[in-house]
């Protein structure tokens, strides 16, 4: 009996420094098993973020080191500032509608029992589509001439538009000229964010449908009992309790829309200043312009803002969200 | 976290705030025989050609390489279709960072000149001097002087840095029908003349007369046809009353409701022209075949004239159509191209892809050869095509006009939407293609 404890004792023991060993090697294991992931993301990602510094500081076309140059030219040049301020009414147009849409049709579609499973497709195809085939369609419908929403407007007697070639700001023509033109996103840039936000909206839903599942039911039925409305009811409950999903989808559709291309590029086949947003611009300079200097310079200058709005988004709205 | 973040910014305002200095570099902003041969080959064993022509042409330009390959060159060409010009360009340009290139490429004079400051274009020069593989004076004076001298870089020594390929002139075309429906016969000779049409066919049909194509060579041409210019030495003349001229018409056209947009990148212009919606576009000859196959159910009822002028006895018209540049690689791929381009714009082959394509020959022997009389009279708007290649005028060469180009389109997009006056759109045009001609 006792050479059987001996021998269970020896065991545990043998046991025990098997298993500090891999305690201490945990560090190297972990370095192992991290290290496909880690060379994707430099290859991938880091190393192109670096590089895309490095050849900031240069003109690239000549070979010649150009220190802050490019940078400074990208502070001075007018046409930069235009698609920050494109890029801004891209991201103040698209980011709270696509939320505030997103959730009520989520929303809607939590509640209804009547084909459920129909609606919810029907929601996520746009997303699934691609979206440069669904930008062609887009354009033969908003085509001037001969799109149908123009020959939609015009037998109801009104006035046809030129939408995705109107570089007049939308509020100019909503109030007749009152204001002017080059105030506010134009109607060009608003048929993009109308185009993001169908497009996009069926990831959020489905996400915002996720979020609504994991709330108890009995939150919601506590607050029936307590009289609650049905806004009450989704102010003071659901979206408190949704505030991670919101969170998570702010900073998510935030990065989004300051990297919006495709829509861009598919819908507007020459962008003018009012629809060139700072990824066409970036494009612009290395594909069109051949100044890839410059054109890395103003991507990381782009980098750098995503990353200031996330932190910022983060220090201030983080704090109201409610993890349980 | 902070004091990372700190030092790594010092590091970067360390790195940017140096002052901006020469550092050994590959290429310089003049190339010259020191910087050459410094871009591997795509292909080592063929001189590889990039361009844009699809479907029959394509296949033609592959039966006139093959030919051309029959001749035993120091290494065959291989033709490649990569897309339009812009496509191209880029492509190229990639390569060079790349460091790796094809033989020679079709773009504009403007590619051109991004590929001569990044040190790839070679300049032909000597290739068209020498004694054995070059041209005699005869065949030189056979070209048309502004097609070869487009491809001439005033800022470059003023060498050849590229080679005329396939060339058409800004034609106006004109539906007979509507005209007819607005009580003329004729289309018009001058601005003047185009304006009082286009507000008689708005009065007598209620139709808009013509859809504006928005691109630059198109102003460029209207400008050329009023007397004007779009650049002296580097610095642009958008100021130029002519220039204004241009803008002011175009405003006049839509504020009239005589003319609209047609959405860029699309040829809804060409379509409204086929439905009687227009009674004008203005596109390159090249498309000479495009309107024939739409109008074809009535051929006679349309036309493709030179575009009006403000003086008809000094009439001018912009020049399009693409070089050819070949690049610094080997000098068994930079003979082939060379030969290459010879062989493509020697008289025989230019009458045969003029005829094929609706391109214009280059050579002025062309407008003697049978084959080409017998075309023209069949085809009688090509021969007025023709006629304009020796007063049409192509784009500034000149390095940043790739820039300008689109700075054009928009200065001309806000006039017509109302955005801009043209005094305005001019004024502010000037300061943006000057500035940006300056920095190169």
């Amino acid at each position: 009996m006792s050479a059987l404890v001996r021998f269970v004792d020896a065991g545990l023991e043998g046991l025990d420094i098997i298993l500090d060993r891999f305690h201490r090697r945990q560090g190297v294991i972990g370095a192992l098993l991290l290290s496909p992931s880690l060379i994707i993301l430099g290859v991938f990602a880091f190393f192109p973020l670096l590089y895309a510094i490095y050849i900031s500081l240069f003109d690239t076309r000549r070979g010649i080191y150009n220190g802050a140059g490019n940078y400074l030219r990208a502070f001075n040049e007018p046409e930069f500032w235009r698609s920050v301020k494109v890029t801004f009414y891209y991201a103040i147009g698209t980011v709270p509608l696509s939320l505030a849409i997103s959730f009520t049709i989520a929303w809607l579609l939590f509640r209804i029992v009547f084909a459920r499973s129909f609606f919810r497709t029907l929601y996520f195809l746009p997303y699934v589509t691609s979206a440069v085939a669904s930008a062609t369609v887009w354009r033969a419908l908003l085509r001037p001439q001969s799109g149908l929403i123009n020959l939609l407007l015009i037998n109801i007697g009104i006035e046809p538009q030129k939408w995705l070639i109107e570089p007049r700001g939308v509020l100019n023509i909503l109030t007749d000229g009152m204001i002017p033109p080059a105030i506010g996103p134009s109607l060009a840039l608003c048929c993009i964010i109308a185009f993001d936000i169908w497009h996009a909206s069926g990831f959020m839903i489905v996400v915002f449908l996720a979020g609504l599942s994991s709330i108890p039911k009995q939150l919601e039925e506590g607050a029936r009992l307590d009289g609650a409305s049905t806004w009450q009811v989704i102010r003071h409950v659901s979206l408190p309790l949704l505030s991670p999903t919101i969170f998570f989808l702010l900073i998510v559709s935030a990065i989004k829309s300051f990297q919006s291309f495709n829509s861009f590029y598919a819908l507007v086949s020459a962008p003018g200043d009012d629809t060139q947003n700072l990824i066409v611009y970036i494009y612009a300079q290395f594909y069109q312009n051949q100044r890839i200097g410059y054109g890395a310079a103003v991507a990381v200058l782009m980098c750098a803002a995503i990353v200031l709005l996330t932190i910022v988004q983060w220090r201030f709205v983080g704090r109201k969200v409610h993890y349980e | 976290m902070v004091r990372v973040s700190l030092a790594c910014a010092a590091v970067l305002a360390l790195v940017v705030s140096c002052t901006p200095r020469d550092v050994p570099a590959q290429d310089s902003a003049t190339p010259s025989s020191s910087t050459a041969k410094t871009f591997k080959p795509i292909d080592p064993t063929s001189a590889v050609c990039w361009d844009r022509n699809t479907l029959e042409t394509a296949k033609l330009l592959d039966s006139i390489a093959t030919e051309y390959n029959a001749t035993q060159p120091p290494v065959p060409i291989k033709l490649e279709y990569l897309g339009n010009y812009g496509d191209i360009f880029r492509k190229v340009s990639l390569s060079i960072q790349a460091r790796e290139l094809p033989a020679t490429a079709v773009g504009y004079e403007p590619m051109t000149s991004e590929y001569i400051v990044a040190g790839a274009a070679l300049p032909l020069d000597d290739y068209i001097a020498d004694p054995s593989a070059g041209l005699k004076a005869d065949e030189l004076a056979d070209f048309y002087p502004s097609v070869l001298e487009t491809n001439k870089f005033p800022q470059f020594e003023n060498r050849m840095y590229s080679f005329p390929f396939c060339k058409s002139v800004l034609m106006m075309y004109y539906n007979k029908r509507v005209l007819r429906e607005a009580g003329f016969d004729a289309p018009p000779q001058t601005w003047d003349e185009f304006l009082a049409q286009c507000r008689a066919i708005k009065s007598k049909t209620g139709k808009q007369a013509y859809a504006i194509n928005v691109d630059c060579s198109t102003i460029e041409g209207f400008i050329y046809s009023m007397g004007g210019e779009v650049v002296n030495g580097s610095v642009s003349t958008f100021d130029q009353p002519n220039v204004l001229a241009a803008f002011k018409l175009f405003d006049t056209l839509v504020k009239e409701g005589l003319a609209y947009q047609a959405p860029p990148g699309t040829y809804d212009d060409r379509e409204a022209f086929a439905h009687d919606r227009t009674a004008f576009f203005f596109r390159p000859s090249s498309h000479r075949p495009d309107a024939a196959a739409l109008m074809a159910a009535t051929p006679d009822d349309w036309g493709m004239t030179r575009i009006p002028q403000s003086d008809p006895n000094n009439p001018r018209t912009a020049l399009y159509g693409p070089n050819i540049c070949v690049f610094r690689t080997t000098d068994a791929h930079q003979k082939a191209a060379w030969g290459f381009i010879k062989h493509f714009t020697s008289p025989k082959v230019s009458v045969r892809w003029a005829i094929a394509t609706g391109y214009l020959p280059i050579r002025k022997s062309a407008a003697n050869d049978p084959d080409m009389q017998a075309f023209w009279e069949k085809w009688p708007q090509d021969r007025a095509a023709f006629d304009c290649l020796a007063f049409g005028k192509s784009q500034p060469n000149v390095v940043g006009w790739q820039q300008v180009r689109t700075l054009v389109e928009r200065a001309l997009t806000a006039v017509i939407s109302g955005l801009k006056t043209p005094e305005q759109a001019t004024a502010d045009l000037k300061k943006e293609a000057d500035k940006a001609l300056a920095a190169g």
